[in-house]
């Protein structure tokens, strides 16, 4: 039972919790019940507000009780990558160098999730400030609820865990080159990357400026479009922001029908790419074929490379806002983190001015074919959830660095370097029963269309019916 | 650009004033060279038209409070 309520969607539980069906502490109970059966294991919370959490739900029962006007969350408990401010609570960024700082103020984005009535259950887990990389994480080593010796993808872990696994109703985390829907699809869940100026960072520890994307992890196209409407917008904070153009929320039940969609033939295709992914994506783009979509190859022939773009980028931006931290407290990082921090501080700026033109070149690429296409389509990722000890191993070549940190990163961050929404659900599972994570990219704060052929993906085929191993 | 050896990378550390502990050394000169390899291969690209410039939108807001 507890389950069974555990994994409604957030939509689902608003609506039974406006209906009096369920009671908001009831929802929490079963949450907490969940995450103490699950996360000694799994870690997906460096904090959990429990008694927080219990006291805002009976308040929202009363306020029920009393008939107030609710907001689209009211009641429902959520999450947030431990990115992201929360007044009074600790927010540490996956940093021992952040295990004791406690802001003042909520996160922009938080604040308009419990504005809306949403209910926060706690901070999750994440990568050492959002990078990837940790080889140690100081608040417990993540693990994928579908095989616990599996990586979770990063950077926001523990927002994917708890999506997945239902330990909580819906979840936020932060997307840099992939930060959302790398776990989104290793973990199982539905992970957006809104536009770049939709969401406010208000709040949120930068990674790279260029590029940060607060966004959901939910597990349904739905919840992903519901969280959407509720955190985008201008907060008077962040000039770059502007207004959502179409609600989110507006074509969601559209289908697919009438849709153009480009299939990413260098993703696809790519000898990086395992068999198995590459085969669920292709039936993902059958299945939308057959529900009236126009499905044609194209060619973006620089997207291999944007990858090492990407690192030569957003890493520079990230080491110039940590370089008089990591000078004068270097020891303090993990080393994975370090070293990824130390190396790009070292980048010869012409190298870096290369990345800059290749990112304007590769964003080109991708604006002219969404000028052509409504969505593009590929694989979230080469592979399903590699083992947490392959990423552990030390760095002993050229040649393996460049596979270890630029290839896999080119699937999701031609996105991020055209500033475009993306998102990833999942599209079929592994023999070795591992979600393998279909992504769809859109255009520019047309989050509307993304969603609506994701949700007409969704609704065709059952794979999100499909939960983790944890019984009870 | 040809490849950096450990020591040019440990005197490059050094002059940006940033530390190197147990085990970096190697794997940073690792790193730094693989972005050697593909960034220098872009030399090869057609970039004259590509103006570097952020994924901002052209009409910013105004300036926060």
């Amino acid at each position: 039972m507890t389950a069974d309520l555990a994994y409604r969607t957030a939509t689902d539980l608003a609506g039974l919790i406006r209906a009096r069906t369920v009671s908001p502490v009831e929802v929490v109970q079963a949450y907490l019940a969940r995450i103490d059966r699950w996360d000694g294991t799994l870690r997906a919370y460096v904090t959990v507000c429990r008694e927080r959490a219990l006291d805002e739900a009976r308040a929202a029962e009363q306020a029920l009780g009393h008939g107030a006007p609710v907001g689209p969350l009211h009641g429902v408990p959520f999450a947030v990558k431990d990115q992201f401010d929360t007044a009074g609570i600790r927010t540490t960024s996956g940093s021992r160098l952040h295990a004791d700082r406690v802001p003042a103020e909520d996160a922009t984005v938080v604040a308009r999730l419990r504005a809306a009535g949403g209910i926060l259950l706690g901070k999750l887990n994440l990568t050492e400030f959002a990078l990837g990389g940790t080889l140690t994480y100081p608040f417990g080593q993540p693990r994928n609820p579908w095989d616990q010796t599996r990586e979770t993808g990063g950077s926001s872990s523990g927002s994917g865990i708890a999506a997945a696994a239902a330990l909580a109703a819906a979840t936020l985390g932060e997307d840099t080159g992939g930060s959302v829907r790398s776990p989104a699809s290793w973990c199982g869940a539905v992970g957006l990357r809104p536009t770049w100026g939709l969401v406010p960072r208000a709040g949120c520890v930068p990674v790279a400026w260029s590029m940060d994307a607060p966004g959901p992890l939910t597990r349904s196209v739905e919840d992903a479009a519901l969280l959407l409407s509720i955190i985008a917008g201008p907060d008077g904070r962040d000039r770059w922001l502007q207004p959502a153009r179409t609600d989110p929320r507006a074509d969601l039940e559209r289908g697919a029908g009438g849709l153009s969609i480009g299939v990413v033939t260098a993703l696809v295709n790519s000898p990086d790419t395992d068999a198995e992914v590459r085969g669920a994506v292709r039936a993902a783009a059958e299945t939308l074929r057959g529900l009236g979509g126009r499905v044609e190859d194209v060619d973006l022939p620089l997207l291999p490379i944007a990858g090492a773009v990407f690192m030569a980028l957003a890493d520079g931006e990230a080491a110039a806002w940590h370089h008089p931290t990591l000078a004068a407290r270097g020891a303090d990082y993990d080393p994975g983190t370090r070293r990824r921090l130390v190396t790009a501080a070292l980048l010869p700026a012409t190298l870096a001015q290369q990345a800059a033109r290749a990112r304007a070149a590769i964003r080109a690429q991708v604006w002219d074919a969404l000028a052509r296409y409504d969505v593009l389509l590929a694989p979230t990722g080469p592979t399903a959830a590699p083992p947490i000890a392959a990423a552990q191993a030390p760095i002993v070549s050229r040649a393996e660095a460049g596979r270890r940190f630029f290839n896999r990163r080119s699937y999701t961050t031609p996105a991020s370097l055209a500033g475009v929404p993306a998102l990833s659900l999942p599209c079929g599972f592994t023999v070795g029963g591992l979600p393998i994570g279909l992504q769809l990219i859109g255009r520019r704060f047309d989050e509307a269309t993304l969603l609506r052929a994701a949700r007409a993906y969704e609704r065709a085929t059952d794979w999100r019916a499909r939960r983790p191993p944890l019984p009870g | 650009m040809t490849e950096l050896t450990p020591d040019q990378v440990q005197a490059l550390a050094a002059a940006a004033g940033l530390p190197l502990h147990d085990g970096d050394l190697a794997e940073v000169t690792h790193r730094l060279n693989a972005f050697v390899d593909v960034l220098g291969a872009l030399a090869a690209i057609d970039l004259a038209a590509a103006e570097p410039a952020p994924a901002a939108p052209p009409d910013p807001g105004p300036a926060p409070r």
